[in-house]
């Protein structure tokens, strides 16, 4: 790799910067139109279909020809898919409101603090472990230098992106206590309360890759998971339970169903962001989905092989002579990314919500052991390998 | 620095699960109930005053609009406490007829109460397949009386019109896939741990508040007593169905669930004993023209999905419109039991006891 | 055996394959067969699939005519008295060569009116239907007045094609 200049080094990272922040931009919207889409589908509706799907504008004349002759229109899939265009254009252009005994400055931070949070964590995740293309020896500035698949490659990438990761809390406890309003403070004290118990057993379940692969590095660990390098055959098992351990607390990290609860609608109406309105609003909707995009990468990265095909370390039995599967592959590492997030909308769609005092029963009663046990087991694997 | 208050919040009228525009003031220790007061009356529209206005025929068209998802349900009480006043005997087949839509009726008011109990608690899904199936009940509806959920339904003295052609066909078809459907409801709900953590134990009342407060209904069921009024003083077909009264003893939100979905069941099992034992003949009494009352009173009380609904007529002599009319909702008599089964329990429970008593505001508040 | 049942959530499985089964279903069946394939079953996409109402459904109050265009209502007022809400109002008139009273007014007070059919019923002389156009909705609340005149809506379309909706008649 030719040394950078400090100016290449900074405008490398603002394109790797700018490159992220559209992925996050395109992938929560779509994100929001799948969330429309599945949840209908699963529950024998047919979702968005309106927008791009009515008798009248561009669309209209073909729509209208097409059940004219009894067909479903063309593209019917993505009919409805303009919606996560009217989502955004109604987010920015709605009124922005501020109750007036609200505490302004507190109220205006809040959601900032929320999305800071959850894009800075993207910083430190690596979406591929090498270079992705080389920028053509013409280009200005970063001519002839890579492109990598990571912002950073930070060597304790874990720790900051699970300390970057536990601010988020603030942003909705914060929004919560400065709207001055009760359903709200409702929501921040049962989200409080939920995000620092599931800190707990969220991190612990990430200690159970750190123990088998020996490293904090993203890059390094989902590597070495994946191909199970160095570990022993038995670290299957405590992998296979960390994931279902850490994709429950990861529902419970990012307040989905059935852990929802600082946002119960059919308790507290709208929980934290009930006085939100506007792009405040929003920045909440994109932390949120944006969370639930980094858990995503997690489980994806740690337990599901990331770049490689096989998840749990078992990529070792295809050797990486085979064509495609035996490669690392950017595609691997978005499929186990889009499945976790389908699964977090079938879940939505298909389980009731637990109550407060419930949750912490989970939290505390049920997965703290069990995270211990996984993380013993796992140390006892590592140890004797 | 630190002191310990209680916070009053106010729960509806707009609310996303008071089922309407219940308002519930709630005293709260951190989320914890202290005390729970249901405010009622948003809704009124003064129904019994109204029917007080309008002859005997007319009135029939205002208790649609009380409970209105258990219309029918409503127009069989009106027309038997009619009937009755006015001392009409109903035609066989009529009987039938009316009791087989009143089954139908209650298993779509289940339905609802399903959907929206289960949405309340969080089970999103389960409302879309149970209105899947109310569908059909509502077409049902359509195809006998014109009209999906103000049915007016009944006349007095037996019906309108008899069923309509393929009328049976339709209910058989229903019939056919009714009890899978429930089934798919049980896989979704009956055992989920959620399901159960968040239902068992929570909102009980014994028996003996029940009996108390004038509770009726699943919700006096499930806390054991085997009292229903199709039993008890049969109208209708009821006396020659064959049917059980579903009990459970545990007398809590999950026993209730359980209880109505065992009386979906028994509505099925006398559906199909309505469609199988039709009888023939005509579906109209010979009633005069106009009907005039003597100094009279009359209590009539049906099994409503909700509970005891009964009508209280009070004639007078050579009057065309009750003298008095009043209506025992059996939404208005449970909701007095929410106070009891909420206080000192969390607020999440609360939606889980409006949910469960399935209390329909326009019949609250009449 | 409880702590391995709380361990293994096949409850959570079981509700989740059944919802998933359902995703499947619609995922692949939704938007590729034909129109009519998917009723009852699924949402239907109402106005490209018409709504098939019952015979027997109970929509606009409709006047009749007979044969030779002649009102066929003789104004004996049996639906005015029957309505519940007090929506029809009509005076009574007369016309050359016509025997029986005809109505000079019919007035029809929609944003009142419940849909009962009681007025259909009490009519001696089948002389009102009410026709199966439910897409009532309108801009003003004028046009929720109908009568015997009026140039959009009147008491007098026997069964209107709605925006939409084609009814079965």
């Amino acid at each position: 790799m030719p040394t950078m200049t400090l100016t290449q080094t900074l405008v490398m990272g603002l394109i790797q910067i700018v490159a992220v922040l559209v992925l996050i931009f395109v992938m929560v919207p779509l994100l929001t139109f799948a969330e429309r889409k599945v949840i209908g589908y699963v529950q024998v509706r047919l979702g968005a279909t309106r927008t791009a799907g009515g008798h009248r504008g561009l669309t209209g004349a073909l729509n209208r020809g097409m059940w004219a002759m009894g067909k479903v229109p063309v593209l019917s899939i993505l009919r409805g898919l303009p919606v996560f265009i009217a989502d955004i254009l109604k987010l920015i252009l709605k009124e922005d409101i501020i109750p007036e005994k609200a505490d302004r400055a507190v109220f205006t931070l809040a959601p900032i603090l929320s999305v800071m949070a959850a894009f800075g964590v993207f910083s430190a995740i690596a979406f591929y472990p090498g270079v992705l293309f080389t920028f053509p020896a013409g280009f200005p500035v970063v001519g002839g230098l890579p492109f990598m698949g990571f912002i950073s490659d930070v060597n304790v990438s874990l720790l900051y992106i699970i300390g970057l990761a536990s601010v988020g809390v603030y942003g909705i406890v914060l929004g919560a206590w400065a709207s001055n309003s009760k359903y709200p403070l409702l929501g921040g004290l049962r989200s409080a309360a939920q995000i620092v118990s599931y800190e707990v057993p969220l991190t612990l379940s990430l200690l159970v890759p750190v123990v088998l692969s020996g490293s904090l590095n993203f890059r390094e660990m989902s590597l070495r998971l994946a191909t199970g390098e160095g570990m022993s055959w038995l670290a299957t098992f405590p992998l296979m339970a960390g994931f279902l351990i850490y994709t429950t607390c990861g529902f419970a990290e990012t307040n989905r169903t059935p852990f929802d609860l600082p946002e119960a609608e059919n308790e507290l109406v709208a929980g934290f962001h009930t006085e939100y309105s506007g792009m405040k609003f929003g920045f909440f909707y994109l932390a949120e989905y944006t969370n639930m995009i980094v858990v995503s990468t997690f489980a994806s990265g740690f337990f599901l092989g990331g770049y490689h095909f096989l998840p749990f370390g078992l990529q070792r039995f295809i050797p990486a002579t085979v064509p495609f599967f035996g490669q690392p592959s950017l595609i691997f590492f978005f499929g186990k990314v889009f499945f976790i997030l389908f699964t977090y909308l079938w879940v939505r769609a298909t389980l009731p919500r637990y109550r407060y005092d419930q949750l912490m029963d989970v939290g505390w009663k049920y997965l703290i052991p069990l995270t211990l046990v996984n993380l013993f087991v796992a140390a006892l694997i590592r140890f004797a390998y | 620095m630190f002191k310990n208050e209680e916070m009053e919040i106010n729960l509806g009228p707009q609310h996303p699960s008071t089922h309407g525009v219940l308002r519930v003031k709630l005293r709260l220790d951190g989320e914890t109930v202290v005390k729970c007061t249901p405010i009622i009356g948003y809704l009124h529209r003064g129904v019994e005053k109204i029917c007080e206005n309008k002859t005997f025929f007319q009135g029939q068209v205002w208790t649609d609009r009380m409970d209105y998802v258990a219309a029918i349900s409503n127009n069989l009480g009106w027309a038997e406490g009619v009937e009755k006043l006015f001392g009409i005997e109903v035609p066989r087949r009529a009987r039938y007829i009316r009791t087989m839509l009143t089954e139908m009726n209650r298993l779509a008011s289940h339905l609802l109460w399903l959907a929206t109990h289960a949405l309340d608690i969080g089970a999103m899904t389960v409302f879309l397949y149970t209105f899947r199936e109310r569908e059909y009940l509502l077409d049902l509806f359509e195809a006998f009386c014109g009209a999906r959920l103000t049915t007016t339904a009944f006349r007095i003295g037996g019906l309108r019109e008899d069923l309509p052609p393929g009328f049976i066909k339709q209910a058989q078809a229903f019939q056919g896939i009714f009890l899978d459907c429930l089934e798919e409801y049980e896989t979704l709900l009956s055992e989920n741990r959620i399901w159960k953590k968040r239902t068992v134990g929570v909102a009980k009342i014994s028996a003996e508040d029940c009996i108390a407060l004038g509770v009726t209904g699943p919700v006096l069921r499930a806390a054991g007593v085997p009292y229903d009024i199709r039993k008890a003083f049969p109208s209708a077909a009821y006396a020659e169905m064959d049917f059980e009264i579903p009990t459970r003893p545990e007398a809590d939100t999950y026993a209730r669930y359980l209880v109505r979905l065992a009386e979906m069941r028994q509505s099925h099992r006398i559906i199909q004993q309505c469609i199988d034992g039709l009888p023939e003949g005509p579906v109209m009494a010979k009633i005069p023209k106009i009907l005039k009352s003597e100094v009279n009173e009359v209590y009539h009380s049906i099994e409503a999905p909700k509970g005891e609904l009964g009508y209280y007529f009070v004639g007078e002599k050579g009057g065309t419109t009750p003298y008095r009319m009043h209506v025992r909702a059996p939404s208005f008599v449970n909701m007095q039991a929410l106070s009891k089964m909420v206080e000192g329990r969390l607020l999440a429970d609360v939606i889980a006891a409006i949910g469960t008593l399935d209390v329909v505001l326009g019949e609250i508040d009449r | 055996m409880r702590l391995l049942k709380t361990l293994i959530p096949s409850d959570i499985a079981a509700g989740l394959a059944l919802t998933g089964k359902y995703f499947g279903k619609v995922f692949l069946s939704a938007n590729r067969k034909k129109v009519r394939a998917h009723l009852k079953h699924f949402t239907q996409e109402y106005p490209e699939i018409p709504v098939r109402l019952a015979p027997r459904f109970r929509g606009r109050l409709t006047l009749l005519k007979d044969e030779q265009g002649e009102i066929k209502c003789v104004c004996c007022l049996a639906c005015e008295k029957i309505c519940p809400t007090e929506v029809i109002t009509i005076e009574k008139g007369k016309k050359e060569g016509r025997k029986m009273p005809f109505p000079v007014r019919y007035d029809f007070e929609m944003e009142r009116c419940i849909f009962c059919e009681f007025c259909v019923e009490s009519c001696g002389f089948d002389s009102i239907i009410l026709n199966h156009q439910f897409e009532l909705a309108t801009y003003n609340r004028e046009d929720f007045s109908l009568g015997m005149e009026g140039d959009g809506q009147n008491m007098f379309v026997p069964s209107p094609v709605g925006k939409y909706s084609v009814a079965e008649d």
